[in-house]
């Protein structure tokens, strides 16, 4: 389905969001690979399939494979991050931070797309999956690379209006 | 003997890849294989008893090699010629997925410390190298005693599993650089 068709069944107490989505993917502070890639991993973290497909058909558009590899790839490591730290940031038991995670994370090293891209790719997944040591981190490691925080923002906005696409979503096939 | 942490020595040597005639042979530097981990492990004589039975072990393993992004090399200090001649007369190595390679110069197995000092060839020595080339473990049994190919895949799987996001930042630490 494409994204149009997807907002038209968009419910009128959600029309907000319908509006939302157009300014938020049209803004121009993040590149057209920043912007689709940031709707991948977001709808993928949202987990409702028709706002993961309907952004996937229109992605595709806007961005090559290794790109919507790496987007894929930062939902789904962080995924499991965001869990994993969360809980260690979470507890009050302070030993948790010297055990080792042993966890594979290869793909951030080895994603194959730009670095900053995917570092601003996690952030939007942490914003979503709610874990704010991971927020922290990614958002410092971010503007250490000369990202600004209007760029860090425009993402965060994508994230947020296509998360509650996605509930609405969940909630329209009820 | 190299040690972990050191890098793993540059070299350029004919291997056996496969048994198909005018196919057998590929030259293999340590270059090859940008972006990955490789084992390297070697073996003291070519057509000798303990060492078809770990090779074909590894060969079994490879798949899991690949899905961890290692090649897997073998090698020896016998030539290119006595590895095809192997590979076509044992039935465990017809279809080896690796290649062997030949240091019949013994300059690479001199270069990592590992040739027997009684019979001049190769220990039973097993090299994890990761992508930048720097080796990450290291092991060597006696000539007669055979390695266990599972134990290696392990000890790649805890080397990979190391924390690359900055989420495990502990306030005060210096950020991951990646």
């Amino acid at each position: 389905m494409e994204l149009e068709q997807l907002l038209e069944s968009c419910p009128e107490y959600a029309k907000d969001l319908k509006l939302n989505l157009g300014a938020v993917l049209r803004q121009t502070e993040l590149t057209e690979r920043q912007t689709w890639g940031t709707a991948v991993c977001s709808a993928m973290a949202s987990r409702n399939p028709r706002v993961l497909e309907a952004v996937l058909v229109e992605a595709a558009r806007h961005l090559d494979e290794p790109a919507l590899f790496a987007a894929r790839a930062a939902a789904a490591v962080m995924g499991m991050n965001n869990i994993f730290y969360r809980f260690r940031h979470l507890s009050t038991n302070e030993k948790y931070g010297s055990m080792p995670a042993r966890l594979r994370m290869q793909v951030i090293r080895t994603h194959g797309s730009d670095p900053v891209d995917f570092e601003l790719w996690c952030l939007a997944v942490s914003a979503i999956n709610g874990c704010g040591v991971c927020v922290d981190s990614h958002e410092k490691v971010l503007r250490e690379k000369g990202v600004g925080e209007e760029t860090i923002l425009a993402a965060v906005r994508i994230a947020s209006v296509i998360h509650a696409l996605a509930a609405v979503m969940d909630a329209v096939t009820v | 003997m190299l040690g972990v942490g050191e890098h793993f020595p540059a070299f350029s040597l004919s291997a056996t890849v496969s048994i198909d005639k005018g196919k057998a042979f590929q030259p293999i530097t340590g270059q090859d294989y940008p972006g990955k981990w490789k084992v390297y492990f070697f073996w003291p004589k070519d057509f000798t008893f303990v060492c078809p039975t770990e090779i074909a072990a590894f060969g079994k393993l490879n798949h899991e090699f690949q899905d961890r992004d290692a090649q897997v090399l073998g090698g020896s200090t016998d030539s290119e010629f006595v590895h095809l001649a192997w590979r076509q007369n044992h039935a465990d190595l017809k279809d080896l997925p690796f290649p062997m390679l030949a240091d019949i110069k013994r300059e690479l197995c001199a270069a990592l410390g590992i040739l027997d000092p009684k019979e001049g060839v190769a220990q039973r020595a097993t090299f994890v190298v990761d992508p930048e080339n720097i080796i990450r473990f290291v092991s060597v049994n006696d000539l007669s005693v055979g390695r266990n190919p599972q134990e290696v895949l392990r000890v790649l799987d805890a080397l990979q599993t190391d924390e690359l996001c900055p989420c495990n930042w502990q306030k005060g630490d210096a950020v991951l650089k990646v």
